[in-house]
């Protein structure tokens, strides 16, 4: 399964990094995820596995066809049960890196080599593709809170692109983290706590091309997520794991 | 009187956890702990004369505030226990979502039909467990 010769190909120089898998969780995302698939395909040669979220369309049906990878959740387990999915299918397959996506083409496939470029020069063991001009006011204040409580130094705490080195994701695949809920601070909380270094890299991110955002639907989810954040933020703050 | 009623309140919860444990409805497990409840209902109740004598050493004026408040504490306690078990019920079905769903990709590989498109697993024919 393992291809050792991917490259990427287009925009910058040629980018080495042999066993890397792009991860796609998808929960109903028929409409884009055969978008987003080719356009990885387009810029590099990594495998992509997608994480079907229990979707009700055809979202399997359309990642399928466009030859990929699909590992099919029978129960929906939310975004990072489904990255964690992925992490999981990363460790079992004996990848060394994983890119984490969304299916939402929200993330661009030509920003890889510049998500790559820290792990390659051995700058971190997790790098995050963020884009601080996407959020509003009100999500600027929220990440801010969530800076300053959890004594997490990074700029974008919640976005889903990301590389993982194997380290990264040994940890992020191991019990200990099925019991969290989103990909943000308690994943990031436990990879800084378990000495993994973790780095920012400013990209560009288009807006959702359909549907709404899985984490802020409503405002009792905006009001939960920011509860539950907050909570765990305050609880994971120092916190130091066993490696 | 009243000692009859919650006495018989507490004999009853005892006879109903019984039959619950019975007819497999309730785990043995979980069966301890209400039984124990029960009985401690049932003596409360038979022998109030007990537990007005504990308020008094204790300084309460009024003992069924005293039972009152031993009650809350125990069942906020029972109710915490029971979230930490549902925490680690939810981790162990995710855990399994997640080996089932990367068994079943093995299993479409190892069948030789990865993408083929004409498959009832693409269409949902299969989700007999998915949660709407």
């Amino acid at each position: 399964m393992t291809n050792s010769s991917e490259h990427i190909q287009a925009d910058g120089p040629s980018l080495s990094l042999p066993h890397c898998v792009v991860i796609i969780p998808a929960h109903n995302e028929a409409e884009d995820i055969g978008f987003v698939i080719g356009e990885i395909n387009k810029h590099s040669n990594f495998p992509v596995v997608v994480i079907d979220d229990a979707s009700t369309d055809n979202t399997i049906l359309v990642a399928r066809k466009a030859g990929v990878v699909v590992v099919p959740l029978a129960v929906q387990l939310g975004a990072w049960g489904a990255t964690q999915t992925g992490l999981r299918y990363a460790l079992k397959n004996d990848y060394d890196y994983a890119i984490t996506m969304d299916a939402d083409g929200q993330h661009l496939a030509e920003s890889l080599p510049a998500l790559l470029q820290p792990l390659i020069d051995n700058e971190a063991d997790v790098v995050i593709g963020t884009c601080t001009r996407r959020g509003s006011a009100l999500r600027k204040i929220a990440w801010s809170v969530m800076k300053r409580i959890s004594g997490l130094r990074l700029e974008d705490l919640t976005s889903g692109f990301r590389v993982y080195d194997r380290r990264a994701i040994r940890r992020l695949a191991a019990w200990q983290a099925t019991l969290l809920e989103y990909q943000d601070v308690g994943v990031l909380a436990m990879l800084q706590a378990a000495g993994i270094t973790i780095k920012d890299v400013e990209v560009e991110m288009l807006p959702r091309r359909h549907g709404i955002s899985r984490v802020f639907y409503s405002w009792t989810s905006v009001i939960y997520y920011m509860s539950y954040t907050l909570l765990l933020s305050f609880t994971k703050r120092g916190m130091k794991h066993k490696n | 009187m009243v000692a009859i009623i919650t006495g018989i309140i507490g004999i009853a919860a005892a006879i109903t956890i019984v039959i619950l444990i019975r007819r497999d409805h309730l785990n043995v497990r979980f069966g301890l702990w209400w039984m124990a409840a029960a009985i401690v209902f049932a003596v409360l109740g038979l022998f109030p004369a007990f537990f007005d004598n504990i308020a008094k050493y204790l300084g309460v004026a009024y003992p069924p505030v005293l039972a009152l408040t031993i009650g809350m504490v125990v069942l906020v306690i029972k109710i915490l226990v029971m979230d930490i078990e549902r925490s680690r019920s939810a981790i162990r079905l995710q855990r399994l979502t997640q080996r089932i769903a990367l068994l079943e990709s093995d299993l479409r590989e190892m069948q030789g039909k990865p993408n083929e498109a004409n498959d009832p697993a693409n269409h949902g024919e299969l989700d007999d467990v998915r949660s709407k």
